[in-house]
């Protein structure tokens, strides 16, 4: 912080600096320039690994498992996703600054100003704190958790997901109805209507496809999620993997991986195909205001609104049937005496972990900070040739006619997505699986696995940021002559970067939570630790853990969230 | 007629921060009363229509509306009350991307449960009674469109619909043909007026066209920087007053050619 006080650098020089010497900082923390860091004896096991993936397993009762646990996974993440949107609706409009203006009446009308002012954020400000807490634990603590509760039941596997998840779409829902314009719900509103009903003929409609964008995002989210949780022996594809990749049989683990491979780019595809057919583009609108400016035909979208609502209509109900969860285990006595139990094992805390959660607070926050700088740097990287925009034929840096055949671009545009489909297909924990093949355990495998495997997200994040950025400025630079490059530097990449680093500060925030999952095959930080407690069932650790790393997610949100305002 | 006025304001400031817009505002208006507001921008005009649906709240003085202290009701009183009138904006204020019938029907929310207002959405009721409201403001062939694809007269027909079906005592007009051209704007102005007639439903319309004001009204209420300039029936509006209110000789608002 010693350069606030000169005036003559920008806050995002400033902010630029500071993340520099941190990525600086983090590396030397690691022990990049000090110690052994690379195991050579792994390197045959590396390549044995690599070589299976040109003959996976094909045999037919292999292909039976792969399918059933594909259909598993789907599974959790379809109920998952279904149980995360119902709360989170609920939730997001609790926590909507909106809801509380209209129910309570504005400010201005306020009997007593005074008194509003004050009783207004309270309601909303406190319903977004309390929503804080469950977002901030990760899904594979949640599922640890509900492990020791109610075993390996399906149950276990939807509620880790549906927990978090709906405490996520809860804020971004309240985000999206606060940014939604608010006249036409004002008008309703003075013509005597309940605010409910107000909210169903005015917001509710305005913002629909902007949460049903997030929606279908938020099962992307899923689907990588209920894979992770199969290592926590949740079943489906990542417990498979998790089974193949300890007992080295690497023709299966590829057969798996292919399956994943699959069943994400599937969704990722369709989901972008009917956000481009309903007319909503980007998933998230972070850093732009959100309006309903889209523009398709009525009559088509109609007619893909009910093809779609049918599929889904088809699908949750399948999928709950597939894996049949029992929710009346949520309220049985057993549960309830179970929770007893781990509140009376949990009291008092063990202080006496104080300074090793110090250190291990550190090593966490080095962790997030390296691969968040792998994950920023290598999407960067991918993100322009797996842009459809810049270097396809007609695209805006293609120096061709549009009607030339020219092979090249398409070569990078399908490498470019298929590397960033891999990455974010495996899971971050069977990443540090590999990765320890050939490096030492420790902070810097963590990162790097965690990196990988946000570079694929955070690629095709900032794919489709370039595919969305405003034609117009680019044109208008080529109609001038501009060759490529200058487009580049002074059209894509300063249009796109304010945005790039927005997502990527973003997904710092989803770094810090995940450096827990990694954690789970002892890449180190408070991740390892808190899997320990877990595991050997000492909940009077655990809380202080958990709250420490609790304060930590809630430091790194708030920076992120300064950062980005700063730049914005 | 009723003796009782159907608006009253009582010596009535308003100030947004410390501008003062509205500076000891007192008037009657009764039913069946058809009274334009014209004046600068920023005489206040919008401010006095947003006090008087219940929108805001004065910084001093009363606002009665329906014989009721608008500013003493409970929640519950203060919507009964905003339930009788409707008010038409110069952005139309609708959803753009829901079928007009579902923006139509809003007018009925005030009335309808919430399970109503839901099965609406799904399965659109009282159909005719939209399709009335739409053929008075004569477009009723738009029933089912989206309304992001009509026009801009259109949708201020959707809106004028809307406030039909919602069958207050009295609309309000903020401006309603501001961003409308001359002919949609007399269609529009005419269409108000035959709206007020049919009912004996009070017209209270804040215009920048004093000529739309003199033809379509009786009344004719002049703001000038937050005080009433002059209040007088329409046909005694003369062309000194007007060249007074805007403050210069030319200062005639365009578009007057009507």
């Amino acid at each position: 912080m010693s350069s606030r006080g000169t005036t003559r650098l920008t806050p995002t020089q400033v902010w630029g600096l500071l993340s520099l010497g941190s990525i600086a900082f983090s590396l030397l923390a690691a022990g990049l320039f000090q110690q052994d860091l690379v195991n050579s004896d792994g390197l045959p096991l590396l390549l044995r690994f690599f070589n299976a993936s040109l003959h996976p397993d094909l045999s037919p009762d292999l292909l039976q498992l792969t399918w059933n646990s594909s259909l598993i996974t789907l599974s959790y993440a379809v109920c998952g996703t279904v149980l995360s949107l119902i709360l989170g609706s609920i939730g997001g409009l609790l926590a909507s600054e909106v809801w509380w203006l209209s129910v309570l009446g504005d400010r201005s009308r306020h009997s007593n100003p005074v008194r509003a002012s004050f009783q207004l954020p309270i309601f909303w400000l406190s319903i977004r704190a309390l929503l804080a807490f469950p977002r901030a634990i990760h899904e594979l603590i949640w599922g640890l958790f509900f492990v020791n509760l109610w075993g390996l039941d399906p149950l276990t596997a939807i509620l880790a997901i549906a927990i978090p998840f709906s405490a996520i779409v809860a804020k971004v829902f309240s985000e999206i109805l606060d940014d939604t314009p608010r006249e036409t719900l004002q008008v309703l509103l003075n013509s005597g209507v309940l605010p409910l009903s107000a909210f169903c003929y005015s917001l509710f409609p305005q913002a629909f496809l902007n949460l049903l964008s997030y929606a279908f995002y938020r099962f992307e989210c899923s689907i990588r999620s209920a894979a992770v949780l199969g290592i926590i022996g949740a079943g489906g594809l990542g417990y498979q993997i998790l089974l193949s990749l300890q007992s080295l049989r690497y023709e299966q683990l590829w057969t798996f991986f292919y399956a994943l491979f699959v069943l994400n780019g599937l969704i990722d595809f369709s989901s972008a195909w009917l956000r481009r057919q309903l007319g909503c583009a980007s998933r998230m609108d972070l850093n732009l205001k959100r309006t309903s400016a889209l523009r398709s035909n009525s009559r088509q979208r109609q007619g893909m609104g009910s093809a779609l609502f049918l599929g889904i209509a088809l699908l949750i109900p399948f999928c709950f049937w597939y894996i049949h969860p029992d929710f009346s285990r949520l309220w049985t006595a057993t549960t309830a005496e179970r929770l007893r139990e781990i509140y009376r094992a949990s009291q008092p805390p063990d202080w006496s972990i104080m300074p090793q959660l110090l250190h291990l607070s550190l090593e966490t926050v080095v962790m997030s900070i390296l691969a968040i700088a792998l994950a920023a740097v290598g999407g960067l990287i991918l993100a322009f040739p797996a842009a459809h925009t810049l270097f396809m034929p007609g695209g805006i840096l293609n120096p061709h006619q549009p009607f030339q055949i020219n092979s090249l671009p398409w070569l990078g545009l399908l490498l470019s997505r298929a590397v960033l489909l891999l990455t974010r297909a495996i899971p971050a924990p069977i990443w540090a699986l590999m990765v320890v093949f050939v490096f030492f355990p420790g902070i810097l495998p963590g990162a790097i696995a965690l990196g990988l495997h946000n570079l694929g997200i955070l690629g095709r994040l900032m794919a489709e940021v370039i595919e969305n950025l405003d034609q117009r400025p680019l044109e208008a630079l080529k109609a001038q002559g501009a060759p490529a490059s200058l487009i580049f530097f002074y059209g894509v990449l300063p249009l796109s970067l304010p945005r790039f680093l927005a997502y990527a500060l973003y997904r710092w925030e989803v770094c810090m939570r995940e450096t827990v999952i990694v954690g789970l095959v002892g890449a180190g930080g408070l991740g390892r630790l808190l899997m320990e407690q877990l595991s050997s069932f000492d909940y009077r650790g655990m809380v202080l853990t958990l709250s420490c790393f609790l304060l930590l997610t809630f430091a790194v949100d708030w920076m992120s969230a300064k950062i980005r305002r700063s730049i914005r | 007629m009723n003796a009782a006025p159907l608006f009253e304001l009582k010596q009535v400031s308003h100030q947004f921060g410390n501008l003062p817009v509205l500076k000891d505002v007192s008037l009657q208006i009764f039913s069946g009363d058809r009274v334009a507001l014209v004046g600068a921008s920023g005489a206040g005009k919008s401010t006095l229509i947003r006090l008087l649906n219940g929108t805001l709240r004065p910084t001093q003085g009363e606002v009665w509306a329906l014989g009721r202290n608008v500013n003493q009701l409970k929640p519950a009183r203060l919507r009964q009350v905003q339930q009788q009138i409707g008010t038409v904006y110069q952005q139309f204020h609708l959803v753009d991307n829901l079928q007009v019938i579902h923006n139509v029907n809003a007018g009925h929310l005030g009335r309808w449960s919430l399970f109503k207002a839901l099965v609406s959405l799904l399965v659109p009721l009282e159909v005719e009674t939209a399709t009335q409201a739409l053929a008075q403001v004569g477009i009723p062939e738009k029933l089912y469109a989206i309304t992001r694809d009509l026009s801009g007269g259109q949708q201020q027909r959707v809106a004028l619909a809307r406030v039909l079906v919602q069958n207050p005592l009295a609309i309000l007009a903020d401006e309603p043909i501001a961003s409308l051209d001359p002919t949609l704007s007399r269609e529009v102005m005419d269409l108000l007026r035959s709206l007020g007639q049919q009912a004996g439903r009070t017209l209270v319309v804040s215009l920048h066209d004093v000529a739309f004001a003199q033809s379509h009204c009786d009344r004719i209420i002049g703001l000038q920087q937050g005080s009433i300039r002059f209040d007088c029936p329409s046909h005694e509006v003369s062309e000194t007053m007007l060249e007074d209110l805007y403050g210069a000789p030319d200062g005639a608002p365009d578009g007057a050619q009507g």
